[in-house]
């Protein structure tokens, strides 16, 4: 009976770890096999190591993902969907029982050479006009906001499935074996499910970084230059580096000492790899999250040290870091975006806290030469009405609203698909949350059809049996 | 007080507050007549349902006085197609209205005075629509409409989901090997005749005869002991185990297996490793999940039961029965009665969301959970699938989906809970016949009470003023909405936990059958706005043995749950022995555990898989004999060696002539850092860290709650530490904070939210609980190296085992040696000997300026973590 070293590899490890693919050195397994019939290949396709570098299914436009997240949802009346007709009809009665339509307050103008109508509540941002693709005829199916933001993570609000960012290192693995490959900085709190890996190998969630400490999730400004205490057991409260090297070292002796009497153990060459991966995500990762090494011209790009720009000025830093360090897949999350009320004052308060740090990150991406392979994604759970609701709010609206994306393989400076006249309903060349992610995979090289994971019998992805690739987007 | 927050009376079983309404909201009012299914494949408009013909007049004045009026003041709020169905209610269609919302049915053809919407728009009891009354002639009109009948022509009567799977079908599913009954036959061996004593031996000795393979040898007694410890309790052998097993074997090796696996069998800790393998497939949690994620005060009741029925070797079919239908089983005293009640907690422990605004989906959501569930993980098959259309694989069509669903929603489901802008879908929970002990004396004076009772109505009146004042947009400063919400929640949580003379109530989370019975229609595509044929309630039809007919005034759980263990279906053995034989072997012999059905993997041993079933149901489902059967067979001993040939000719070990290497799991790694650090709890805790929150929610709270969180209710003897440590502690959210309190019990009792699962058991690749877990991945992170290196909790564990390694003896030699025998069960090898002593000096000089005395401590206490964190801590041979 014939394997191939991919089958036997496979069988070899049922039942065991992913790492532990890794472990099985080529050598061993000429032993098993007895000669060098099969050679080894170190393709990156091969299931050495399941966050290891994987080809995507199609030359990829775009190898990381920065995805801004922004909870609450937020008005795309007020920001990138200028209604002119609205502005008419200021006034006048909207949807049903007597709701009156209300324009937006602020003034919309053509920006950069594209002349890609935005909003001034986003002066900074603005200037990158040229570099966004605005997809004006976003819809989902969910109108509260938990539901549609699993949705808008997952594609589906009922069942718990695998995040985009799982799916995402599923699919292509990552760069940096130091580093996490799915990364979500101040993720809101109580909602696992939206970075998790569901059904997929746990390998593949992301690991939260600056988990908010205080009541209001979405405001904490809690990452220090020097943070690092908010991955869990990320440094040792007793031991120094050279110590700790020094008992890893002896738990490595014992490791080996059974690898020794048992002669090939998978497993146990998991355990040791994993030791090895730790010590070094525990040097790389709180160097990575410290800032302190920026100089002050990047830091003022992104409005850190100043008000109201520093809290996510900081996430947008280190979300760039952990890009240029190879991690695939970075969540951004911000706050507070539901404004039913008052949305006059607080609008723009959101809106100024967001605006700089994304204009400074797009900018240093560029300088860096980043962008092109990197995948920007900006969005909310859904948007707004039209219709004012308690005095100067807004309701939900998850039939209509914008988001938006830069960068890598996105063509920039044109917008995608319209809205009624009011903003209320998506309608020409609409874009369900399904063709979203279906979109964003293909940006990836991935074909969203053929990424699929076999789980209870049956072939699951992340657009279920939906989804259709947006590609007039896509240079 | 809330309706909601209300408990359950039992007196003669639960029926109170919310039943009628959920009844009648749920399930369509009257339904058309099903037609048969006939013409193409999917749908049919039959033209010939009466309610269908209506006349032009009729139409007329529906189309010119009615529906504009709908769409112009109720869409807005009511329509599933616009932003919400408040209150469960949609005025899209004719079913829907007729069905109503929360408070019954909205239309009653010709009959004003039961048609809520009458009232509802003359300003009586409800007001609508809210801007403003309906003019007086439109009013005239609907009088008008609604005593002719209610014509509406939205309606979906005579529809008909046609299946594609035919009577034909499913007989010829019939001969799918997983359909049949299992049957004995005799194994077929030759060669390998002597080779072991057992059936099981023969039967798998007779596959490696057809592959011409030979098994490797038994394994080492030293090794065995070890595999039998952690396999039927979870921890690690006593050296009194150890050193009675290695005597016994020197005589005869099968009576020392067999004389060890009694004992442990008969152990309490038996009970906890095993309960916890079916809370795995149960997907327990003491939080709803989801978006809310609101907590179940009371789930620790059925993860209890379910550890008592393993150990007290409770037959598996009536476990099953219990699970399913123990509300309805004949019971000869209160304490079964008790017992009966929390084991429906079954069905009520899955994940929920909370947050849903629409009952009728929550409702729909709910019972596809059941569904899931409990054909999963009682017969293997994925009936879940057919609710939106047949299944994909197997002969199952939509409708047996539905036939089962009609079962379920004529069953009601208790959780607890109050309402709150988080939890919409709040429900009762089922008051105990039995009394919790501590239940008799009041925890609450009359003052206290009457002062909470004062409290929640000055609150209730401050969050309409806030609300109002938000709709308003006025300013109303020191009056947030949302937190009044929360506490007024929490004010109602902690008065509904007390009885009228504050004694605490206990209660349990399970299920109860509604006062009459409906069939459920099939919803197309799932859509609940899409109703269908009705179909009579019943079972998978593939699995034959169907009874004529279900009662007409009970749901039919009861007999769902005799037919799921009846002895003509093929199913419920098989699955169950399959995963005994998982568990102890490695891997099972259907390879999916969960997946019985044309898709999965099929069993690599068919005919040992039908002995070991047919024994099973024989030796009267007990779940303790058969394990027993195979512990004792020479297949449980065999060697995990590593052997190029063997692995070569069969490297996923299909054939089973090696055992399998095994990772603990995660309770067990984290009952063995307690055991060899002397620090184990083995005494079950009273109830749970969750069950002293009382009803709360996980998410965000802010400090704001603390006392609130703390409310009185379920057992909590250490509240009052909890509040200390808390507010000593880090306040950024009371209740995670609580769950972070240091706990020493086995791991099978620490709290499981589903949204914060303890770090100790997450790390280790612990049962997603918001999915049936037949298997447990086993993967080897950064993380898991991270927390055994750097995590408190392994520190303190660490300095445990190495003071009671130091006190055992003062020479390095023989320290080394004691923590190799507590650790690992052997001694050091000369090359470890010498590796450990150097690592303890090199550990302790490095220390500058601390203590001698203390300096050896910590090197000890490292060498300790190493010995915990090395693979051979983990790894079970």
């Amino acid at each position: 009976m014939m394997f191939s070293r991919r089958e036997l590899l496979r069988s070899v490890s049922a039942g065991f770890g992913y790492l532990a693919f890794a472990g099985l050195s080529t050598m061993q397994m000429r032993r098993v096999l007895g000669d060098d019939q099969y050679p080894a290949t170190d393709d990156a396709s091969s299931p050495r190591n399941p966050l290891a570098p994987k080809a995507s299914h199609f030359p990829a436009k775009a190898k990381h993902v920065i995805f801004l997240c922004m909870q609450g949802g937020p008005s795309h009346i007020d920001t990138f969907d200028y209604k002119p007709k609205l502005e008419a009809d200021q006034g006048k009665t909207g949807r049903a029982n007597g709701a009156k339509l209300m324009a937006s307050p602020w003034k919309f103008h053509q920006r950069g050479q594209s002349g890609l109508w935005m909003s001034e509540v986003f002066p900074e941002l603005g200037k990158h006009a040229d570099q966004m693709c605005l997809i004006r005829s976003m819809h989902c199916d969910q109108p509260i906001h938990p539901r549609a933001m699993t949705q808008m993570h997952t594609g589906n609000a009922q069942f718990v499935r695998p995040s985009l960012g799982a799916w995402t290192l599923y699919g292509l693995g990552t760069e940096n074996e130091n580093l996490p490959g799915f990364v979500a900085l101040n993720p809101q709190a109580a909602a696992a499910q939206n970075y998790g890996n569901a059904f997929l190998p746990a390998i593949y969630q992301g690991t939260k970084v600056g988990r908010p400490q205080g009541p209001r999730p979405a405001m904490a400004r809690n990452l220090p230059a020097n943070n690092s205490g908010s991955v869990p057991d990320i440094s040792n409260p007793r031991l120094n580096r050279k110590s700790q090297r020094s008992q890893i070292d002896f738990i490595q002796q014992l490791n080996q000492n059974k690898l020794a009497v048992d002669q090939v153990d998978p497993n146990v060459e998991g355990v040791i790899e994993s030791y090895e991966l730790a010590f070094r995500m525990q040097d790389a990762l709180p160097k990575l999250m410290d800032l302190g090494n920026e100089s002050e011209k990047t830091l003022a790009m992104y409005g850190i040290n100043e008000n109201p720009t520093d809290g996510f000025g900081r996430q947008c830093l280190m979300a760039r870091k952990f890009i240029e360090a190879g991690v695939r897949f970075v969540e951004l999350n911000h706050g507070n975006w539901d404004h039913h009320q008052r949305l006059r004052d607080q609008l723009p308060d959101k809106c100024s806290e967001i605006d700089k740090p994304i204009a400074g990150l797009l900018a240093d991406l560029q300088q860096r030469g980043l962008l092109d392979q990197t995948l920007v994604i900006w969005g909310g759970e859904f948007g707004r009405t039209p219709d004012a609701q308690n005095g100067d709010g807004r309701d939900h609206n998850n039939k209509g609203y914008t988001t938006w994306m830069a960068g890598g393989g996105v063509r920039g400076g044109v917008s995608y698909g319209a809205t009624d006249d009011h903003g209320r309903e998506a309608v020409e060349d609409k874009c369900h949350i399904h063709d979203w992610h279906a979109t964003i995979l293909h940006l990836l090289g991935l074909d969203h059809q053929r990424l699929t994971y076999r789980y209870a019998g049956r072939d699951f992805r992340l657009t279920d049996v939906y989804g259709n690739v947006v590609d007039r987007i896509c240079t | 007080m809330h309706k909601s927050s209300l408990f359950a009376q039992v007196q003669a079983f639960v029926r109170i507050s919310l039943a009628a309404g959920f009844a009648s909201l749920c399930f369509g009012g009257p339904v058309a007549t099903a037609q048969e299914p006939q013409g193409s494949d999917l749908l049919a408009i039959s033209e010939s349902s009466p309610e269908s013909k209506l006349t032009p007049e009729q139409l007329d004045f529906f189309e010119s006085k009615i529906r504009p009026v709908l769409i112009e003041n109720c869409y807005r709020c009511h329509a599933t197609s616009e932003q919400s169905v408040r209150g469960g209610l949609s005025v899209e269609n004719r079913d829907a209205l007729r069905a109503g919302g929360e408070s019954g049915a909205a239309i009653v053809p010709g009959d004003l005075q039961n048609s809520i919407l009458w009232h509802a728009i003359n300003y009586r009891d409800y007001r609508m629509p809210p801007r403003g009354k309906l003019p007086a002639n439109v009013i005239a009109d609907f009088k008008t409409w609604i005593e002719m009948g209610a014509p509406d022509p939205r309606s979906n009567a005579g529809l008909v989901v046609k299946s594609k799977v035919t009577p034909e079908d499913i007989e010829a599913g019939k001969s799918f090997w997983a359909f049949t009954q299992p049957k004995k036959v005799e194994p077929m061996v030759e060669k390998f005749q002597a080779w072991g004593k057992t059936q099981i031996d023969r039967f798998v000795a007779s596959k490696w005869e057809d592959q011409g393979i030979e098994p490797s040898q038994d394994c080492d007694p030293n090794i065995l002991v070890r595999r039998l410890t952690f396999d039927l309790v979870g921890l690690p052998p006593t050296p009194e185990q150890r050193s009675t097993f290695l005597q016994d074997w020197k005589s005869s090796p099968e009576e020392a297996i067999e004389r060890l696996a009694d004992e442990l069998l008969a152990s309490k800790q038996y009970g906890e490793r095993w309960g916890r393998h079916w809370l795995d497939v149960a997907r327990y949690a003491e939080t709803s999940g989801k978006e809310s994620d609101v907590t179940f005060p009371n789930a620790w009741r059925y993860r209890d039961y379910v550890i008592d029925s393993f150990q007290k070797d409770k037959p598996y079919d009536q476990f099953l029965m219990e699970q399913i239908a123990g509300d309805l089983l004949p019971v000869s005293d209160d304490e079964q009665w008790n017992e009966h009640l929390i084991a429906t907690g079954f069905l009520a422990v899955g994940p929920k969301s909370l947050a849903e605004q629409n009952p009728r989906q929550f409702q729909a959501d709910l019972i596809d959970e059941q569904i899931d569930t409990t054909t999963r993980v009682v017969l293997g098959l994925s009936v879940g699938c057919a609710r939106c259309h047949d299944h994909k694989f197997d002969p199952i069509p939509q409708s047996d989906y539905y036939a089962i669903a009609g079962i379920f929603q004529s069953t009601q489901t208790f959780y607890g809970g109050t309402r709150s802008i988080r939890n919409r879908q709040p429900s009762d929970w089922i008051r105990l016949p039995v009394q919790d002990p501590e239940a008799s004396k009041p925890i609450m004076s009359p003052e206290d009470l009457a002062e909470l009772k004062k409290e929640l109505q000055e609150r209730q009146q401050e969050l309409a003023e806030a609300r109002r004042a938000q709709r308003t947009g006025a300013n109303t400063p020191g009056l947030n909405a949302n937190l009044l919400d929360q506490i007024v929640s929490q004010l109602r949580a902690r008065i509904s936990s007390v009885d009228a003379a504050g004694r605490p109530v206990s209660v349990c989370m399970g299920v109860q059958d509604h006062e009459s019975a409906r069939n459920a229609r099939v919803l197309v595509r799932g859509e609940i706005d899409q109703p269908a044929q009705e179909v009579d309630r019943g079972f998978v039809q593939v699995l034959g043995n169907l009874p004529k007919q279900l009662p007409a005034n009970r749901s039919g759980r009861l007999e769902l749950a005799k037919w799921l263990v009846s002895h003509e279906n093929p199913l419920t053995a098989r699955v169950m022995v399959n995963r005994i034989w998982q568990h102890l072997i490695g891997q099972g012999i259907v390879r999916e555990p969960d997946n019985f059905g044309v898709s999965g993997p099929g069993p690599t041993h068919r005919e040992l898989l039908d002995h070991l079933a047919v024994d099973f149901v024989e030796q009267g489902w007990s779940v303790k004999q058969m394990i027993r059967s195979i512990v004792t067979s020479r297949v449980y001993r065999l060697s995990t060696a590593y052997d190029p040939g063997r692995l070569e000719s069969d490297p996923a070990n299909l054939w089973i002539a090696r055992g399998n290497v095994k990772r603990l799991n995660a309770e067990a790694i984290r009952d063995a850092m307690l055991t060899v650090s002397g620090s184990i709890n083995l005494g079950p805790p009273k109830s749970s860290i969750f069950a002293s929150m009382g009803s709360a929610f996980m998410g965000p709270n802010g400090p704001q709650n603390i006392p609130l969180l703390l409310a009185p209710g379920g057992n909590n003897d250490d509240r009052a530490a909890n509040i200390r440590r808390l507010l000593g502690g880090n306040l950024r959210n009371p209740a995670v904070s609580l769950l972070e309190v240091p706990n020493y019990h086995r791991s099978v009792y620490l709290p499981i939210g589903r949204n914060n699962l303890p770090r100790a058991l997450d790390v280790f690749d612990f049962a997603d609980p918001n999915s049936v877990t037949g298997t447990r991945e086993v993967s080897n992170t950064a993380d898991q190296a991270l927390y055994m290196m750097n995590n408190p909790f392994v520190l303190e564990l660490s300095d445990a085992f190495a003071r009671r390694v130091m006190q055992s003896t003062k020479d390095p030699q023989g320290r080394v040696d004691r923590a190799f025998q507590i650790a690992y069960g052997r001694s050091a090898s000369i090359e470890e000997m010498t590796a450990s002593l150097k690592f303890v000096r090199k550990a302790k000089e490095s220390q500058d300026q601390v203590p001698a005395d203390e300096a050896l401590f910590k090197a000890w206490s490292q060498f300790c973590q190493a010995l915990m964190a090395a693979a051979e801590f983990r790894i079970l041979n």
